[in-house]
């Protein structure tokens, strides 16, 4: 379960943002990226975070992974708080992004080996977890070969592995299908239903409306750091005045 | 702590895979240290031979008013003398390395020297020649024959000797053989492993500050349980052990270039050898740790606050001649281990691994550079530390 209550992030301006972002921006001292944003993702279902570049879903996903500190409200993953207890909340999640994030010169094995230790897992533990995705995940062929020399087919299995090695309860994915091609993109797609239907928790970034037709049951719309809508999909479906989701998207974030 | 070595672990076996840092750490400080000491030596001894094995054109002009000294041209190795050669074209004939050298003996020279008065020759050279050596060798010549002149006077007016050389300086140097090595070699094996600890710890440093950045790992990183103090102790033991690995390497590359010079006389090579010996070794060690955490911190610092692998190296490179600037200034003479210089950092490394070589070291000054040093590494660390829990450092744009 992952609760999000009233949160906010503000971050400061250098002179030179303030430059870069214009005239609106001559005198300001601070951005909102995050505005006062409150949702809830429970188990068993997935949670679509939908907003287009800069909207601030990057920013709420790493205050949730507890790499940011929110500026104000608070935030709780599987029941810890994430400024009181950030390590708790570590051990509970796996955070995969767009990008592969592998080390090039460990081997597939030797990675995820190395989360499984962050994540303090004992020997037999990992063993056993590592060849039952290993088998899933068809890796065995390329465990032991250096990650620089591996195909983004092969590269994308090593993220997905390294994610959930340590079984997290809470899964939150950036934009994971972000440049990839179709084939692994499908791939990413079949491992946020697999983890649905263990009864994980995930929270899933996108900007693709296809993709939040595809796997949310719940989902919130978010533009300029604040929520437009937050609630079932099917729900968001119902209310919508436009035939396609994008025109509905568009024409909800404009009147912003 | 478990984190701290599973990072550890991780980082030393991923920057020992690249090939970059094992050129930097350990290639480079093993051929360049032996190859910069046996190559400037071997420089140096070829052109003194080619200087003396080049033959030298000299006009000479006014052989007739110094035929004993045209003979001791005539007899010098490798010179050919020129007679007869047009006056007026001396200059630019000289200039234009048509010739080396003239001399000019003028008619009214042996007048001078027969009334024991002082004759004058004059010799046109050029100093800025490739090997500066034609002036040298034709003023040998013209001093010998000023010699058997000068013994040729005394010996005719029956006087002494030491009435010409009333004093004879007799140099009592009280200093060991390995003070007067220890002085001169000791400024530039610090100058070594100073160099080699930061340019060991660069690559390493980079790596894991802004290519964690650059490969998008450093989220993964950070969504683990792993906490920052354990994440930046981690990567910085791995730097600062790379420098450290880098600067014992140039050391063992001085042992090697040691062993490559071949005539360095038996006793000279016992007391270097000897200097260099386990404790003193050891010793040095101990200071190269503390300077090589400091570099670490740094390199990381920067490197994490880098957007990219490439910004990060364009900020440390010239960092290589900041932390030059003190090594240099302990080369300096008169540039002692004192009471103020003992708290410089870097500098004081590079004087008192001098003092420590020439077994010159005062302990109390010993003890300040080890303290200063401390907290010198301590203060970075720290601040090290402070600055990966920024996120406007962990997460610029």
């Amino acid at each position: 379960m992952i609760k999000i209550t009233h949160v906010s992030k503000e971050f400061k301006l250098t002179k030179k943002s303030r430059n870069e972002m214009g005239e609106a921006y001559r005198n300001a001292k601070t951005i909102k990226a995050v505005d006062d944003v409150s949702f809830e993702c429970p188990p068993g279902r997935v949670f679509g975070l939908l907003g287009p570049n800069g909207a601030g879903k990057t920013t709420t996903l790493r205050m949730v992974a507890t790499m940011l500190k929110p500026t104000s409200g608070n935030i709780t993953v599987a029941g810890y708080d994430t400024q009181i207890d950030p390590q708790k909340v570590r051990e509970r999640i796996g955070f995969m992004t767009g990008q592969t994030a592998l080390y090039d010169r460990l081997t597939p094995n030797e990675m995820v080996r190395y989360i499984a230790d962050l994540q303090g897992m004992d020997v037999t533990e990992f063993k056993s977890r590592r060849d039952q995705l290993f088998d899933v995940l068809d890796m065995h062929d390329f465990a032991n070969r250096r990650i620089a020399r591996l195909s983004t087919g092969m590269k994308q299995k090593t993220s997905i592995a390294r994610t959930i090695i340590h079984n997290p309860e809470v899964i939150i994915f950036d934009e994971p299908t972000v440049g990839l091609d179709v084939m692994t993109s499908r791939r990413i797609i079949e491992l946020i239903r697999t983890c649905r239907e263990e009864g994980k928790t995930i929270l899933f970034s996108t900007h693709r409306m296809e993709e939040v037709k595809l796997l949310c049951d719940d989902m919130a719309i978010i533009h300029q750091g604040r929520l437009f809508f937050c609630g079932k999909f099917e729900d968001f479906e119902s209310q919508m005045t436009f035939d396609s989701f994008e025109d509905e998207f568009i024409h909800m974030t404009a009147e912003a | 702590m478990n984190q701290f070595i599973t990072i550890f672990k991780k980082e030393l076996k991923d920057i020992l895979r690249d090939r970059r840092t094992i050129i930097m750490m350990i290639i480079v400080p093993m051929v360049i240290t032996p190859m910069l000491i046996v190559g400037m030596l071997k420089i140096q001894r070829m052109q003194l031979e080619k200087a003396k094995a080049k033959e030298i054109r000299v006009a000479f002009l006014g052989k007739e008013n110094a035929p004993q000294l045209y003979q001791i041209f005539e007899e010098g190795e490798k010179i050919v003398l020129i007679d007869n050669f047009p006056v007026d074209s001396i200059t630019a004939s000289i200039a234009s390395e048509e010739i080396d050298g003239a001399v000019i003996v003028h008619s009214d020279f042996p007048a001078y020297i027969e009334s024991d008065r002082q004759g004058k020759i004059e010799v046109y050279f050029k100093s800025s020649e490739a090997y500066g050596s034609a002036i040298k060798r034709m003023t040998d010549l013209i001093e010998s024959y000023d010699e058997q002149i000068v013994e040729e006077r005394i010996d005719r007016l029956s006087l002494d000797k030491d009435l010409f050389d009333a004093v004879a300086i007799i140099e009592m140097d009280v200093s060991s053989a390995q003070e007067r090595i220890g002085k001169i070699a000791g400024g530039y094996l610090p100058y070594m492993f100073i160099l080699f600890s930061f340019m060991g710890a660069m690559y390493p440093g980079i790596d894991l500050g802004a290519g964690e950045k650059e490969r998008g790992t450093l989220e993964t990183l950070l969504s683990s349980p792993a906490n920052r103090l354990q994440i930046v102790l981690g990567k910085l033991g791995v730097v600062s052990l790379s420098g450290i690995i880098s600067a014992l390497i140039a050391i063992l590359g001085i042992y090697v270039a040691i062993q490559m010079i071949e005539d360095i006389p038996a006793d000279m090579l016992e007391v270097i050898l000897d200097m260099l010996g386990f404790r003193i070794i050891i010793t040095i060690l101990t200071l190269v740790i503390p300077i090589a955490i400091f570099f670490a911190a740094v390199v990381l610092s920067i490197s994490i606050y880098a957007r990219s692998f490439k910004e990060a190296q364009s900020i440390i490179g010239p960092a290589n001649m900041i932390i030059i600037i003190p090594v240099l200034i302990g080369l300096l003479p008169g540039i002692e281990l004192n009471a103020k210089t003992a708290l410089v950092p870097i500098l004081n490394v590079s004087l008192a691994s001098k003092d420590l070589l020439a077994g010159t070291i005062n302990p109390f000054h010993l003890v300040e550079v080890y303290l200063s040093l401390f907290l010198l590494a301590g203060i970075a660390v720290w601040g090290c530390v402070k600055w990966f829990n920024r996120e406007e450092t962990l997460f610029r744009s």
